[in-house]
Parts: structure tokens; sequence; C-alpha cells
């Protein structure tokens, strides 16, 4: 019988995961998978909690948009890194430095 | 079931209109030829549209609060008159994009149909009663806005906006949701009132989780008032996004996340305790330095477009002070502010949208000596100046005097001084434009095409309700007062 704190466990690591590859690579694609594995494991911790601590379905729900959201928001950030990959030729983040910040 | 499921739908007209309206503006675009410039119709049936949803809204602002859709959404008079407040905003910022040469004239038309959905998720995120809700309507804003900040495809600097919305965007959503999970499975529920009541007895080992969730659930909300940490995309994202654009970012989504901000803190943390003490603590922390940043960040702009991004990040830190004051004089003050801020951001953003169509850019030097060019325009641009940096009779003035008076009788003289000292700072670059708009020479005679008649009086049309609301401000701050929340 797997345990919430084990499910608990592996999110995290998802989680951590994810944050790492956000601040370490400088691939806008990478980054963008980053954030896909945060949403994961958000997603992972909702279906977790509501299996074990409330019966209800709500957190099945939850997970069920997530899914739906994070593909809706990788196709329109997908589109934009196109978008700036024919225009600088290259998908690195340092490139993106047009804008004085 | 699914018949009440359906009489639900009739507190949901606005939000349907402004749907219709979306899908209407898509098949009057689908019956132009290709290759035809100028589409008045579409633009015209979104004002329709838009109107109608104004007079639905206003029409509905006096009946009693419910709940729709099994309590998923709350329509009371708070999420009411902030959806006339957004619905207004997008109203000027579809005017703006249709005399603007800022976005290219081939995709005006997806202007108006994205900026109607991000309209969609802002008016959701008002009336959010649960988590998922509340989720959903954050991210209908953000995705449709990553669009909009990269509607000029051909420009690196727009692309350039977009990607870094995005990447920023998805960031916060994922830190956000992933903050939202632990919330759920300590708290049990993910309706808001549910959620209240299980906050108030927690035991030790609880609040040591809820807490670091809480501030993963900030970050979120942060992201969107654009306030202090979480506020690098946004000069970028301003200055990146056409002209019309900008402005519509700096209001629609601003007042959404403002909106959210004053729920979730009023419904979850009315009661005394560590979290109230934790949440309130973190709010103070973060309105004193977003004031702070944003107008010192403002001085040293050459664009004006750039500086009023600034200013708009001090704005949100004064709008996040009612908040503090958790109760009803904070709200009615927080939704004057926003009434007034909504029409001197929409009318500073046009004058600067002519000026810039004009000469390309839009530098301080390029506003020199308006005054003997377009005297109207230049007494108007002086009015909002003075109104944004909260002289007396305009309504920037008694907006800021009752959020201060709201947090000095709450006891917060730390943050009241903070706020005044950064209305004395703000002065400084408002008055600046001022300056060069009366004391310099003008650099050349040339007509300014963007001040057409009409163009001209919808500006006064802004300006007026700026020195009305300053004037008499009683009757509106009566709305105000009468738009509470309602916590189900």
């Amino acid at each position: 019988m797997i345990t919430l704190p084990s499910y608990l466990f592996i999110s995290f690591v998802l989680f951590i995961c994810g944050l790492v590859v956000m601040i370490a690579r400088k691939n806008i694609v990478a980054i963008m998978l980053g954030i896909e594995l945060i949403l994961n494991a958000a997603a992972l911790n909702f279906a977790a909690y509501t299996k074990f601590i409330n019966q209800n379905l709500d957190g099945h729900i939850i997970s069920l948009f997530i899914i739906v959201i994070a593909a809706a928001e990788a196709a329109v950030g997908l589109a934009i890194v196109i978008r700036f990959y024919q225009i600088k030729e290259s998908i690195h983040i340092d490139d993106a430095t047009q804008l004085q910040s | 079931m699914q018949l009440n499921y359906l009489a639900n739908l009739s507190h949901y007209v606005p939000e349907l209109i402004v749907c219709l309206t979306m899908v209407m503006t898509m098949i009057v675009e689908a019956t132009y030829e290709n290759g035809e410039k100028s589409k008045p119709l579409m633009y015209w049936c979104s004002i329709v549209g838009l109107f109608c949803a104004f007079v639905v809204l206003c029409l509905s602002l006096n009946q009693p609060p419910t709940t729709a859709f099994f309590n998923a959404v709350v329509i009371d008079p708070f999420s009411t008159l902030m959806k006339i407040i957004m619905v207004l905003g997008t109203l000027g910022a579809i005017w703006l994009s249709h005399s603007s040469n800022d976005i290219y004239n081939p995709v005006k038309p997806e202007f108006i149909m994205l900026g109607l959905g991000v309209l969609v998720g802002g008016m959701l995120l008002a009336s959010a009663n649960n988590m998922l809700t509340l989720y959903l309507g954050i991210e209908t804003l953000s995705i449709l806005s990553y669009a909009l900040a990269s509607l000029r495809k051909n420009d690196e600097r727009s692309s350039e906006a977009g990607l870094k919305y995005s990447l920023y965007g998805g960031i916060s959503a994922g830190l956000m949701l992933f903050g939202m999970s632990h919330m759920f499975g300590v708290l049990g529920t993910i309706q808001f009132n549910g959620m209240a009541q299980n906050i108030a007895n927690l035991t030790q080992n609880e609040i040591l989780i809820l807490i670091p969730s809480f501030l993963l659930f900030f970050v979120g909300i942060g992201y969107k008032i654009a306030c202090v940490p979480f506020h690098m995309w946004s000069p970028d994202v301003y200055e990146g996004s056409p002209l019309p654009v900008t402005a519509f970012f700096s209001i629609v989504p601003k007042m959404a996340g403002i909106a959210v901000l004053l729920r979730i803190t009023i419904s979850f943390f009315s009661n005394d305790g560590v979290m109230q003490y934790s949440w309130l603590g973190l709010l103070q922390v973060i309105a004193a330095l977003t004031m702070t940043v944003g107008n010192i960040s403002a001085i040293n702009q050459r664009s004006i477009k750039r500086m009023l991004a600034f200013s708009s990040i001090g704005h949100a830190g004064f709008m996040m002070l009612g908040a503090i004051v958790l109760g009803v004089d904070g709200v009615r003050s927080v939704l004057f502010y926003g009434i007034g801020y909504m029409f001197m951001t929409l009318a500073a953003f046009a004058i600067t949208s002519f000026i810039q169509n004009k000469y390309g850019n839009d530098h301080f030097e390029r506003f020199s000596g308006l005054i003997y060019r377009k005297p109207m325009m230049a007494i108007a641009m002086t009015i909002i100046m003075f109104s944004l940096a909260g002289i007396p009779p305009f309504s920037g003035f008694v907006a800021k005097f009752h959020i201060l008076s709201a947090i000095i009788k709450q006891g917060y003289m730390t943050l009241a001084i903070i706020a005044a000292i950064n209305s004395v700072i703000s002065l400084y670059y408002y008055l600046k434009v001022v300056r060069l708009m009366v004391f310099k020479e003008k650099e050349d005679d040339g007509e300014i095409i963007g001040f057409s008649f009409v163009n001209q009086s919808v500006i006064v049309m802004l300006v007026i309700p700026v020195v009305v609301l300053g004037l008499f401000w009683a009757k509106i701050m009566a709305v105000a007062d009468g738009a509470k929340l309602f916590i189900q």
C-alpha cells in the first residue's frame, strides 16, 4: 500500500527538479519543460490528497483542469518561442536582452 | 439538475454578452475579404457589445448577492463594480487600438478578440469563489495576455515581451498551484468559505505547512498585480507591447488581481491568529516595497510609456494597502481608487499614443511645448498628471486620502508615512511632463494627426470624470460603500 507521504515526497522531488531546471538551464524550451514538471507535481498532489484525505472529487477535477490548461499554456508558449526563434535564430534565454531591464 | 444549471446563467448575463461579442467579432472578421484594411463593423460590434455588458452590470449593481454554478462563482456588488471598471477599461483600450498605429493594421481584429477573452478571464477572477475558478480565471487572463503582448509579430521587442511574459507567467502559475495543492490538502476543501472556516482552528503542524503554501500561493496573485519581488516582467512587457496593449494590461489584469487579493484577504484572514498575522505582515512589507521601488524606478525613465508602467506598479502598491485594512473602509477606497485610476491611465496612454504615432517614439522631449500646439490636450495631460500624483482637487487625491485615512485608523502609522513619502517622490516625475509641456519651446509645428476632433473629445470625456470625482466624490463613494463582499 502506497501511503500519502510517498506521493507527497515524489511530487516534492518533481517540484524541486522543475525549479532546478528553470534556474539552471538557459534553453527556453528546457525552461518550459521545468514549468511542466512543476504543474505535474501540483496535479499529483491534488490527486493524492483527494484520495487519502477527503473522498470527494474536487482534487481529481482540478488535476484534469491542470492537464488541460498546461497543454494550452505550452501551445501558446511554444508559438511565441517559434516566433522568437524566427527573428533571433536562437532559443537561448540570454539573447532576449533587447528590452532594458 | 441540468435545468438548475441553465437557470444559473441568468446571473451570468454580462459574461455571456462579452463571450457572444467575442464570437460575433470572429464571425464578422471572417466576412471581410483578404487584405481589407479597415474593419469598422468589427470595431462597432465590439463597442456595442461591451456597452451592453456595461449597462447590464450597472443595472445589476443593486441586486442582492448570490452564488451561481454550485457556489463556484459569487455575484456580489463588489465583483460587479470591479467588472464595470474592467469593462470600461477594455472599451477604452479598444478605442485606443482603433486609432493607434502601434499595432499593424491587419492584426487589429486580433486585439479585439484576445482583449475580450482577457476580459472574460478577469470577470471570472473578480467573482471567483473557489480555488478552481480562481485558477481558471488567472490562466484565462494570462494565456491570452501572452498572445496580446507579442501581437506585433515581426517585431523583435514585441515577441521578446511575449516570451518574457509567458515564462514568468508559467513559473508563477506553477508555484501558485503547488501552494494551492497543499492548501487543499490541509484545509480539505477548495471552497473559499470552507477553507476560511478551517483556517480558524489549525494545529501547529498544519500551520507549518500552510504558511509556505500561502507564500507560494501569493506568488501567483502577486505576479498578476506586479508587486515587487515579482514585478520584473512588468516594465519589459509594458515597453515591448504595443501601446494599446500596455494600456489594457495596466488596467484589466491589475484590477482583477487586486479584486482577488481583497477577496482572499477578507474571507480567509478576518479572524485573529498566526495566519492573519503572517499574511498581513507579508502584505505590509510587499506593499511598502512595491510603492517605493515602483516610484523610484520611474524617476530615471526616458520613455513615457515605461514611466507610466513603473508608476502603475506604484499605484498597485497603494491599492494593496486597502487590502491590509481588512474591512469596509479598505474595500470602498480601493474601488474608488480603481475607478479613478482607470480613467487617468486611459487618458494618459491615449495622449501618449497620439504623440507616439506622430514621432515614432514617446520620449519625454516629444511633449515639450505641447501647450502652444494643442492647449486642450496639454491641459488634459496636466490634470491627469496632477491627479496621478494626488494633488487636491482631483480624484487621485480623494482616493489616496481615503486609503491613507483607512490605514491610519487601523494604526499602521509607518505604512502611512511611507505612502505619503512615495506620493512626494511620484510628484517629481509626473511634474516633469507638465514642466516640459508648459515651459519648453515647442520642437516643431507639424500637425499631430491623431488629435482629431473626435479623439480630443473622447480624451476630454475621460478627463471630466477625473475632475468630477475629485470634487463630488460622495456619490461614487456611496456606491463603492454599498459594494460589499459576499462570503458564501
